[in-house]
């Protein structure tokens, strides 16, 4: 853990999103917790379907929470009325997957980089295009060249680039990003995630990266966060949540993740079966319907998060020994 | 890798991609000159040496020659001077009553398919029902009854049974464009809403927009010329407009075969008008086609 | 370029495919863009050959050009694609149609878009067995129950009457995969076939491949962009550039003991789960080229370290390294190296073994 401090910057409460399809209720985040402390990367990872990205625009409000709280330097989220909470958002930002459907494509990068602060009448005329400049400066893109190009006439790699330039003109606390590298080519994905790393230390950022990549999510996050439908499996310092994992789900995933080495021996117990519905999610561990290790108490007792030193945290009745205690 | 040799890394990767469409072609052109001659003259018609339309200057179906350059109808009225000033009275229908539609059926469209949810609901009942009922029944009924039959009159019929049609079409591109991460993108930087429809949805609506309108132009155009030919626009002899010039002439041809200018310029004139306005149409929509820029 | 590759039409090795200079060119708005841009190589019968490459390298028009899958209007294919004595450039669709689904068959990356939605997927995989092999409706049926379970199709009866949108993604690819495999195909092209699934997820389909490979002794070209993907399950690689080979071998040596400066960058840029975080990634400088706008050169050298004035003006041929059929094309290619490139071999598998129930 490198610049962290003990700082809360983000506190998650029990959030729970709920969705509803015709009659049914789909619980897409089905109370999770986690706290993210200044200046540090928490990586959630997980398989589609499994609410990472749910939770990620559930704390920008995109799709609303349907209970838990969320904490924001201290100030609770979901309880402020809309002119309030659009004024914390300030200190959110988000970056999206697709990088060129979040950029509008008829309009110029200046102004797509300067929206957050026409929004909010922050700056205008020469100090609006210096703050946009150096912005896309630091980004890597030239800004008397490029500056008023359109978006729709940028690569992938150069729209995530303008992106992350936008979402920085408020100066956020909090950067979340949802898959967004996942898009990109290998070369321009490195681009792109060794950006993130220089502007997060520049900028002082806490971010929340979301990924299903674990190499990627590895490389970037201090700590790491594991999803399964709807609930953390298994939290904990980067390096030894890989090298040590609690949770069986996540030793399956580190198995299923393919090292670019032929002469590296892979791991030969896959995973079986698919996720269930989330429409009709098993009883007390979610996952113990694909665990090989799941008893009678599984079924009947759903396993909280606990801590096993080392502030690894583990959601699961029989945590795979070798990991600490 | 310190943080400046990534911007140099990054600026030197930004290829050249500076816009390339296909060109626009001489035929657009020679369409949208076409297209450009009509409006002027219906515009500048009072200005120009252009013979009165009502006026019976000559003789009975004179041919074409200097002084009447389309010849003279049966009643020795000029027509080329007849279809420059009936330019005005098509032109205008299809202008005006798309104006109306266009203005009202727009932004209830995209408010539609901004807000989606309730008021989704509700207008889009109200609009699609509307359009369930065939309009041309309604105009042609509300026609027949209001006399003394006026351009403004007309212009209002049309106008508001086209909103539908209008809202419908818009609200279909609006929420396409709307349902793209940039919609949401601009909601997490704290804009508003009417920032939200006015900068984001509005641009990539508009090109939709601009192409239907003139395809609406278009057929409202031609619909002027369906109800002249029901006897259902302005009165000829008040002011003529391509439609009741070729229904009038329909008229006399059955008495005097060799008068065939007096059907060939306003059927020709309407055609071409029309066709150069739907070639344009498709063109500006292909254009403006973001997705063909690219590869 | 050397001679074994170079050679006639003949084929004393047995190789199932032979492709020689094989040249694709999309006829577009902004000119000739050769998207395969003169590619040769043999693949052995039972061979897993895998082909990466970022996108716009080529290999997704390469493998299509293969099957002679091309539009007809608007793109020239040159050279030749021998399989297995057909000739596929040039063939017409009815000589397409004798090889498709026997000779060679395809799966893609979008299993939806490939599938029909509207038709049952029993439906979809006996329509080839009744058309091509002439089976009566009882006996398609059979078999495509026979191909659900061999894909590992769980309850293969109730899901022939299933319709794809009724499907996982996992299931919908072994699907597209029981619809290739039903007329016995000697090849099969598999184009990004596991991503978009998730990792435990492509696991089990990249399992599910191997396992009929072995099974039903074909070969498999396998496209993809994930180098996890080619390390772990082919037997040699190809690794494309700008619509050409710029490296060829067997994956070990190609990961081991790549000349290519290209083959070198792609691999130091990709995270690994081995690596320790924060693990600073080497980056290539730029994007790929533009293809409309190629030049002599190397197409890589803009972008290459060592780059130097011979690169930019004239295009390096693929040069045998003489180990196990490994070829570079490469005027400064990388000295041997002697260790591999990720050193903590065996991480995982340590820890599965460490963790014992307590």
């Amino acid at each position: 853990m490198s610049e962290a401090n003990n700082k809360v910057v983000l506190s998650v409460k029990d959030l729970e999103v709920t969705f509803r399809k015709g009659r049914q209720r789909v619980s897409a985040v089905a109370g999770i917790s986690f706290d993210l402390y200044e200046g540090e990367t928490l990586g959630l990872v997980g398989e589609s379907g499994c609410g990472k990205s749910t939770t990620g625009r559930a704390l920008m409000q995109i799709v609303p929470s349907t209970g838990g709280q969320i904490f924001v330097d201290g100030d609770e989220l979901t309880s402020l009325n809309k002119d309030e909470a659009r004024n914390l958002r300030r200190k959110m930002q988000m970056i999206f997957q697709d990088p060129i459907s979040s950029l509008n494509p008829r309009r110029r990068v200046k102004d797509i980089v300067a929206e957050p602060l026409d929004c909010w009448k922050l700056a205008k005329g020469a100090e609006r295009d210096s703050i946009v400049s150096d912005l896309l400066n630091k980004v890597g893109i030239d800004p008397a060249v490029y500056g008023n190009r359109y978006a729709r006439q940028f690569s992938g790699g150069q729209c995530q680039r303008i992106s992350i330039a936008r979402s920085l003109a408020m100066r956020p606390r909090l950067l979340i990003c949802d898959e967004v590298v996942s898009a990109l080519d290998v070369s321009i994905q490195a681009q792109i995630l060794n950006l993130l790393e220089d502007l997060k230390k520049e900028y002082g950022l806490t971010m929340l990266f979301i990924a299903h990549d674990l190499a990627v999510v590895k490389n970037i996050s201090d700590r790491v966060a594991v999803m399964y439908l709807g609930k953390l499996c298994e939290i904990g310092p980067s390096d030894t949540l890989y090298a040590k994992p609690a949770h069986p789900y996540t030793e399956f995933l580190l198995g299923a993740a393919l090292e670019a080495d032929p002469e590296l021996e892979q791991s030969s117990a896959t995973l079986g079966g698919e996720p269930p519905s989330p429409l009709n999610p098993p009883s007390g561990c979610r996952f113990r319907t694909r665990c090989p290790f799941a008893t009678e108490k599984c079924a009947a007792e759903e396993p909280q998060l606990r801590d096993i030193g080392e502030g690894h945290q583990v959601a699961c009745h029989f945590p795979l020994v070798g990991a600490h205690q | 890798m310190t943080n400046n040799e990534v911007v140099i890394n990054a600026a030197e990767s930004v290829v050249e991609q500076p816009e390339k469409k296909a060109p626009i072609g001489i035929f657009t052109w020679i369409c949208v000159g076409w297209l450009a001659i009509n409006v002027l003259v219906a515009v500048l018609a009072p200005l120009l040496p252009i013979p009165d339309p009502n006026e019976m200057i000559s003789m009975p179906g004179m041919g074409m020659s200097f002084d009447h350059l389309m010849g003279t109808d049966d009643l020795g009225r000029d027509i080329f001077g007849r279809l420059a000033w009936g330019s005005r009275i098509s032109l205008g229908v299809g202008i005006g009553s798309m104006a109306i539609a266009f203005g009202v059926g727009g932004p209830l469209g995209m408010l539609a398919a901004y807000r989606r949810g309730k008021m989704d609901v509700i207008m889009s009942s109200v609009m699609f029902t509307f359009l369930a009922f065939p309009s041309i029944i309604a105009i042609i009924a509300v026609l027949s009854f209001w006399t003394p039959r006026s351009l403004g009159k007309i212009i209002i019929v049309i106008g508001i049974s086209s909103i539908p049609l209008v809202y419908r079409v818009m609200r279909a591109a609006a929420l396409s464009a709307g349902s793209k991460e940039y919609v949401t993108a601009a909601r997490v930087q704290g804009a508003r809403d009417r920032r939200i429809i006015f900068r984001e949805l509005l641009p990539n609506v508009a090109p939709t927009g601009l192409s239907f309108l003139l395809f609406g132009v278009a057929t409202v155009i031609a619909l002027e010329g369906v109800l002249a030919f029901l006897g259902l626009s302005i009165a000829p002899d008040i002011a003529p407009s391509w439609g009741n010039m070729i229904n009038d002439a329909r008229q006399s041809l059955n008495n005097v075969p060799q008068n065939w200018p007096l059907i060939i310029f306003p059927s020709a004139i309407l055609c071409l008008f029309i066709l150069a306005l739907n070639f344009v149409g498709d063109r500006l929509r292909s254009y403006f086609d973001v997705t063909e820029v690219k590869l | 370029m050397s001679q074994e590759i170079n050679s006639t039409n003949q084929n004393p090795a047995g190789d199932l495919l032979v492709v020689e200079n094989l040249t694709t060119t999309f006829q577009t708005a902004r000119g000739a863009l050769p998207a395969v841009g003169g590619v040769s190589f043999r693949l052995g019968a039972n061979e897993i050959l895998g082909v990466v490459g970022e996108s716009g390298s080529g290999k997704t028009v390469l493998s299509r050009t293969i099957m002679g899958l091309q539009p007809r209007t608007n793109v020239e294919v040159g050279g030749s694609v021998l399989l297995d004595g057909h000739q596929i450039v040039g063939a017409t669709d009815e000589d397409l149609r004798d090889i498709w689904g026997t000779k060679v068959a395809m799966i893609f990356q979008d299993p939806m878009t490939s599938l029909n939605p509207v038709t049952k997927i029993g439906k979809q995989i006996g329509e080839s067995l009744q058309v091509r092999l002439g089976m009566n409706k009882a006996e398609a049926k059979a078999r495509v129950i026979e191909l659900l379970t061999l894909v590992g199709i769980p309850s293969p009866e109730e899901r022939y009457d299933a319709y794809p949108t009724q499907l996982s993604g996992g299931m919908r690819q072994r699907v597209m995969i029981a619809i290739a495999l039903a007329c016995n195909p000697t090849l099969l092209l598999a184009d990004e076939p596991t991503t978009g699934l998730d990792v435990t997820i492509q696991a089990q389909i990249l399992n599910l491949l191997d396992e009929l490979q072995l099974k039903m002794k074909m070969s498999v070209i396998l496209v993809t962009h994930d180098l996890g993907v080619v390390a772990t399950r082919t037997d040699r690689i190809i690794v494309m550039y700008a619509g050409r080979i710029v490296e060829m071998g067997t994956t070990k040596e190609v990961f081991r003991n790549h000349k290519m400066p290209y083959t070198r960058a792609l691999l130091e840029s990709t995270p690994r789960v081995s690596n320790p975080s924060h693990t600073r990634l080497q980056t290539i400088p730029g994007r790929p080229p533009n293809l409309l706008k190629l030049t002599e050169g190397c197409a890589f050298a803009p972008r290459c370290s060592r780059a130097t004035e011979k690169c930019s003006q004239e295009r390096p041929t693929l040069e045998p390294t003489g180990v196990d059929g490994h070829y570079f094309a490469c005027w400064n290619p990388l000295e041997d190296q002697a260790a591999p490139v990720s050193i903590q071999t065996g991480t995982i598998k340590e820890i599965g073994e460490d963790n014992v129930r307590g």
